[in-house]
């Protein structure tokens, strides 16, 4: 508005920028008043002539504001919503000294902002208190020299405030007190508790509280003065702040008052220790911080925030023992506290700390010196090897035991120790045998040497075979010991005699643990049988089914169970057979075995080279396996198989899905042994189909499986309903759903016969939605359009219903459940009313309907007035039908029809209408109500 | 064939140290500018074998790092080891984008597919193992677990995944015909070799002997011997020309054989210990070899 009116005038040097304010302001406050004028009297305000809102009076102050400077209105006074409830609670508004400003206020400030200034802070509180919470902060942020809260008496303002020295310009000093000097004896003792106080504290070394202490300078000079000059003093009050955990005015030591001294000088400490610890930055136990307790973390790992303890009870776990000797901590100097803090920070554990005298003294033991010429490689005297090889030569004649038992033991236990250790602990005992008749025996020719000689060979023996396969301790050797069952690929191997199984069978005989050899197999080279050496019991299986083999007799069934223990799977044995048959096809051409096994000794050698690399044993195996093939295959071999790569890795390579997704047949069979085992003979059969057409078998199958379906004779017509075409056509499947009457009605166009017999199963459900569905028979009809359905026209037939109402008494029970949950608070009263009167029923139906029919005309649009026709019509069969059937419990039920005849007629007749039938039929039953009760009455 | 006769990188030319402990291999890029390291250290290291300076290492792998193969657009780098995962890297920022599970056990090799959408690897589970870089998913899209034993070795070309394994079969399988071609070459394979018409596959057996396949037929071409190779995972390669084979050898030799009539053209000693790995560089006549002795070396003409 002003600047319209600046356009229009020339203005010659600046304007007074105040007086255009005003003149605005009044422009607008002239402007205003019929506007103003308009408004209800309570809502005008009262300008001043600047057009600022003027203050109601001098006196009763504040803007008119409100219903005539009232809280209410014109409906009188309305109070403040209250909501406050657990969710929402009524807001606490926080005032602060910014709420009480206005803007001008705001503006004479600038950007300052208010504080409360230490000048005038005369007693030093609040602005003590206020620096003292900044430093809290500050220290929460960053870690200082000091950590924790400072000590109140730490930190004081350092500047006087304006009374204070206003008092000492007056000659007043801290400490005294303002009024005349009156020799108090409180006081006096108080101010001598107090200096005693200040005496200790400042006894505390303390290098880092340099404020204090700069404090204290001034007031120690006045107290000594106060002392010369023997005057009052008014006591500093300390306030001291409530640490503890205990009740309010409580005093634990109300009656021990010597021990508050330890405590204090105790708590002072702990906080110096603290400080000491952080001025270490310690990695040691706690931190300024504090850390939950019994989780601990390890020695290299930081502290973390997260090892914080977010739990922690605000208890500081210390020591809550009264210390016994408080006096000598307090007499103690400074130093030596020190150093005993120094002990603290080092050893104690939380809870515990370090005993004041221990005999406990760190030995220490310096490593012995090692000589000149001593080597670090240990060198054997005599290889143990070739000791023992004298053994093996020339087996010593077998000895009979010496009677004497004690004799003999000791024989054969020094002889497993000679055995064991070699030629010296022999010659040991030799010398030993000088002075002690007990090692007589080993003279040649004494009692009990030759025993000794055999004892002694034998547990050589032993020792060596123990001692070669252990030299060659190969995963499956290992695994033998440990009593693992070998691997299924494992004992799916074709043994050479290699030079490792010779060993073994060495060590078996050794121990005695030979296998009896079947007598028919008698003529077969021993190395043959013996294939699986390495597993006895597989071996003694092999030389069963071998036996059985050459002896003829019934082995199939037979044998599987007779050898085989339960333990092994299915497919195990069937591969062990197969590899046994394999065996023995291999034992019948002897003559070639034989061949073999001697040239491939040379390759064995190989075996055991990478025996001990880092392929797995099935490696050797089926490096083996191959090796005996390879004198009738020739290698390189090339076989072809069907495989399928996904269609998402036929993507990602950027070609066609040569199977195009579809889903493999059978999943190939890894071996010929897997098809054996696990698929039954039909399965088999099949397979093999599969296996010829890979690619069309997928649409055999499922043709076949069509075949199948056609050619089973079908049970019951339920059972060919879910192939049949019909079905699967439906493409509305949420429609059906929805709507799962309309499919009943659909087969019953189809066939009513099977719509007949499916109903005892379906019906009670379909009744159950009959309603709904007469409710959305229109919104029905018009989504089958959308959908481009076509709905037959004569998909809810009335009479079909009614049959089934006829037949079913159950169905019209939960028919009128439906009802029921139409219009539910009427139809109880209505039943038992109905129940009453018994046969009259029609004629009061009657009336009713006209009565109701009458409501609806009412209350209906006149273009729905054709309607009655059909109503009419349907009030004439239902009459029939009820004249039949006498049965009062069929009212609801029927006049259900009835309307559905109604919403049939309606669909045919007028297709637009949509909503109202809902609301009719709750004025129906309106109606009816009334009609009883106007019967009743 | 071998216009180019009898230039082989047989002179040492740079040695690039800087991993602790073995070298398990060494791989070219596309172009032959940069190699890739992976050892026993746990660490990959991108290096520039021309100038002998390395460039960066990427370190997040918690066990030994057995493989390693780059994208032809030199983003993306895939490697695998002991600890049974397949890592997918950021070339530049070094940070690990997924990794592929599903091998139960070590991953022996890895490879990126042609258009770098596929990663292959095989493992000492058995099993050849497909995953799709391209999908948040790092299951694998297809697993293959027709092998007898652990695949050692494994090369894509563009519609083919060949591996190695170690129950002696080179199989080939065809994504286009979807058929598994099985050739058995009666050794434990321990490294294929693709030549670079891509007509032949070379497999290293554990028989310490190549053996050179053409691919079509299966037919065995060439025998190749003389080295030692019976217990180490090593690699061996045909050179750029196409014109020999080379291979290392369990006593830190290598050799050159003539590709056509297998015999020895050169072998020297390249390390003092067991030559774990091989790789010629795609266009000249310089070659990488590495060892467990924790130095690769570069070798020119």
């Amino acid at each position: 508005m002003a600047d319209v009116d600046e356009e229009d005038y020339v203005y010659f040097g600046t304007p007074i920028e105040r007086e255009e304010e005003i003149s605005s302001r009044k422009r607008k406050a002239i402007a205003e008043p019929g506007t103003l004028r308009s408004l209800p009297p309570w809502k005008q305000e009262v300008t001043d002539e600047e057009g600022r809102r003027r203050f109601h009076g001098a006196f009763t102050g504040g803007y008119s504001a409100g219903y005539y400077n009232t809280v209410g209105s014109k409906e009188g006074w309305t109070p403040q919503t209250f909501t406050s409830s657990r969710k929402n609670r009524a807001e606490v508004k926080k005032q602060n000294i910014y709420s009480f400003l206005d803007e001008d206020d705001l503006k004479d400030i600038g950007g300052n902002t208010l504080e409360t200034s230490m000048q005038y802070d005369t007693f030093g509180f609040t602005a003590a208190e206020f620096a003292r919470k900044k430093a809290e902060e500050e220290q929460k942020k960053r870690p200082s020299a000091i950590p924790g809260p400072a000590p109140d008496e730490i930190v004081l303002p350092a500047s006087s405030s304006i009374g204070m020295r206003l008092l000492m310009k007056m000659g007043w000093r801290q400490g005294h007190s303002i009024k005349d000097s009156n020799a108090e004896s409180l006081s006096e003792i108080r101010r001598e508790a107090r200096k005693a106080f200040m005496a200790l504290s400042s006894n505390k070394a303390e290098p880092d509280i340099s404020e204090k202490d700069a404090d204290g300078t001034d007031e120690f000079p006045d107290m000594s003065i106060d002392v010369l000059r023997n005057s009052e003093n008014t006591p500093v009050y300390v306030l001291n702040p409530k640490q503890d955990m205990y009740g309010l005015g409580y005093d634990p030591f109300k009656h021990a008052p010597e021990f508050r001294d330890s405590k204090r000088l105790r708590e002072s400490k702990s906080r110096e220790t603290k400080r000491s610890k952080v001025h270490m930055g310690s990695l040691l136990s706690s931190n300024s911080k504090k850390y939950a307790p019994g989780f601990g973390i390890g020695a290299l790992e930081e502290l973390d925030a997260e090892d914080e303890d977010i739990y922690a009870s605000g208890f500081d776990y210390e020591q809550t023992e009264v210390e016994l000797e408080p006096s000598k901590a307090v007499s103690s100097s400074s130093g030596d506290r020190m150093l005993q803090l120094e002990h603290k920070k080092r050893g104690s554990l939380l809870g515990f700390k370090l005993a004041s005298d221990s005999d406990y003294k760190l030995e220490r033991f310096y490593p012995p010196a090692i000589p000149s010429n001593f080597r670090p490689i240990h060198k054997f005297g005599a290889p143990l090897d070739q000791t023992l090889k004298n053994y093996n030569s020339v087996p010593p004649p077998d000895a009979p035991p010496p009677e004497n038992t004690n004799l003999r033991l000791l024989i054969e236990g020094s002889a497993a120790m000679v055995a064991r250790c070699g030629k010296s602990i022999e010659d040991l005992y030799m010398e030993k045998s000088k002075t002690n008749p007990l090692f007589l025996f080993l003279k040649s020719g004494a009692e009990g040497y030759d025993y000794y000689v055999r004892k002694l060979w034998e547990n050589k023996q032993k020792f060596v075979d123990n001692l070669k396969p252990a030299e060659k301790l190969t995963a499956e050797n290992r695994g033998r010991i440990l009593g693992e069952r070998p691997l299924a690929s494992t004992t799916s191997r074709v043994n050479d005699v290699s030079v490792k199984a010779r060993e073994v069978i060495n060590t078996q005989s050794s121990h005695g643990d030979t296998v009896t050899k079947p007598i028919s197999l008698a003529d077969l080279p021993d190395s043959a049988i013996k294939q699986f050496k390495h597993d006895p019991a597989k071996q003694e299986r092999f030389e069963l089914f071998l036996k059985e083999k050459y002896q003829g007799g019934l082995r199939a069934s037979g044998t599987r169970s007779s050898t085989s223990t339960s333990t092994m799977s299915e497919a195990d044995r069937a591969r062990e057979r197969l590899d046994f048959e394999a065996a023995a096809e291999a034992i019948e051409k002897g003559k070639q075995t034989i061949q073999i096994s001697a040239p491939s000794t040379d390759h064995t050698k190989d075996l055991l080279g990478f025996g001990e690399d880092r392929f797995v044993s099935s490696t050797l195996i089926e490096n083996s396996e191959t090796k005996l093939e390879e004198t009738n295959v020739v290698y390189p071999k090339r076989e072809q198989f069907e495989w399928r790569p996904s269609p998402i890795l036929c993507k990602r390579f950027d070609l066609i899905d040569p199977y195009m997704g579809k889903p493999p047949p059978v999943p190939r069979p890894r071996s010929k042994m897997d098809s054996l085992i696990f698929l039954p003979e039909i399965f088999k059969s099949s397979n093999k189909e599969d296996a010829k057409s890979p690619i069309g078998n997928s649409l055999e199958a499922s043709k076949s499986g069509l075949k199948e379906a056609e050619a089973e004779p079908s049970a019951s017509e339920a059972d060919v309903a879910p192939t049949s075409p019909k079905n699967v056509e439906r493409p509305v499947d949420l429609y059906k759903a929805i709507f799962s009457d309309d499919s009943d009605d659909d087969e019953a166009d189809a066939g009513p016969a099977l719509n007949q017999a499916l109903n005892p199963v379906k019906s009670s459900e379909g009744a159950n939605k009959t309603l709904n569905r007469l409710v959305a028979g229109d919104f029905l009809e018009s989504l089958g359009k959308e959908l481009g359905l076509e709905v037959p026209p004569g998909s809810i037939p009335g009479p079909s219903l009614n049959t089934n109402t006829v037949s079913l008494p159950e169905e019209q029970k939960s028919c009128k459940g439906g009802d029921d949950r139409d219009n539910t608070p009427f139809p109880k009263v209505k039943e038992t009313k109905s129940k009453d009167y018994g046969s009259t029923v029609d004629s009061s139906r009657e009336k009713k309907r006209s009565h109701s029919k009458h409501h609806r005309r009412r209350s209906r649009t006149p273009d729905l007035d054709p309607d009655s026709g059909s109503d009419s019509d349907s009030h004439r069969r239902h009459r029939s039908r009820s004249k039949k059937r006498h049965d009062r419990r069929d009212r609801s039920r029927s006049r259900d029809s009835e309307s559905s005849d109604e919403a049939y007629m309606n669909r045919k007749e007028r297709r637009k209408k949509h909503h109202s039938r809902h609301h009719e039929h709750k004025k129906k039953d309106y109606g009816d109500k009334y009609s009883d009760k106007k019967r009743r009455s | 064939m071998a216009s180019s006769g009898w230039e082989l990188a047989v002179n040492e030319s740079g040695v690039l140290k800087g991993h602790e402990g073995a070298v398990l291999a060494v791989r070219f890029n596309g172009d032959g500018n940069y190699c890739l390291t992976c050892g026993k250290d746990r660490t990959l290291r991108l290096w520039n074998p021309h100038r002998g300076i390395h460039i960066k290492t990427y370190k997040s792998h918690g066990r030994e790092v057995r493989d390693v193969h780059v994208t032809t657009d030199n983003a993306k780098l895939v490697s695998c080891g002991g600890d049974r995962q397949l890592f997918y890297w950021d070339v530049s920022s070094g940070r690990v984008i997924r990794k592929f599970r599903g091998h139960d056990s070590e991953v022996n090799s890895v490879k990126f597919n042609e258009y770098n959408a596929v990663v292959v690897s095989a493992g000492y589970d058995r099993s050849v193992r497909a995953f799709d870089c391209r999908s948040q998913s790092t299951e694998p899209i297809q697993i293959i677990d027709t092998f007898q034993d652990s695949v050692m070795s494994v090369h894509l070309t563009k519609t083919e995944i060949i591996a190695g394994c170690v129950d002696g079969t080179v199989r080939t399988f065809d994504i286009r015909m979807g058929r598994e071609l099985v050739d058995q070459l009666g050794h434990p394979v321990n490294c294929i070799s693709l030549s670079n018409d891509a007509n032949c596959v070379l497999a290293s057996c554990l028989d310490s002997t190549l053996r050179l396949l053409d691919r079509s037929t299966g037919e065995l071409l060439q025998e190749y011997k003389g080295h030692k190779c019976k217990s180490y995972k090593m690699d061996c390669c045909l050179t750029n020309t196409d014109a020999h084979v080379v291979s290392g050898s369990e006593d830190g030799f290598i050799y050159f054989w003539d590709l056509v009539d297998a015999s020895i053209v050169s072998s020297f000693r390249a390390h003092s210990s067991v030559v774990t790995s091989v790789s010629y560089h795609p266009k000249d006549v310089c070659m990488l070899t590495s060892s467990v002795d924790g130095t690769i070396k570069v070798w020119r003409k």
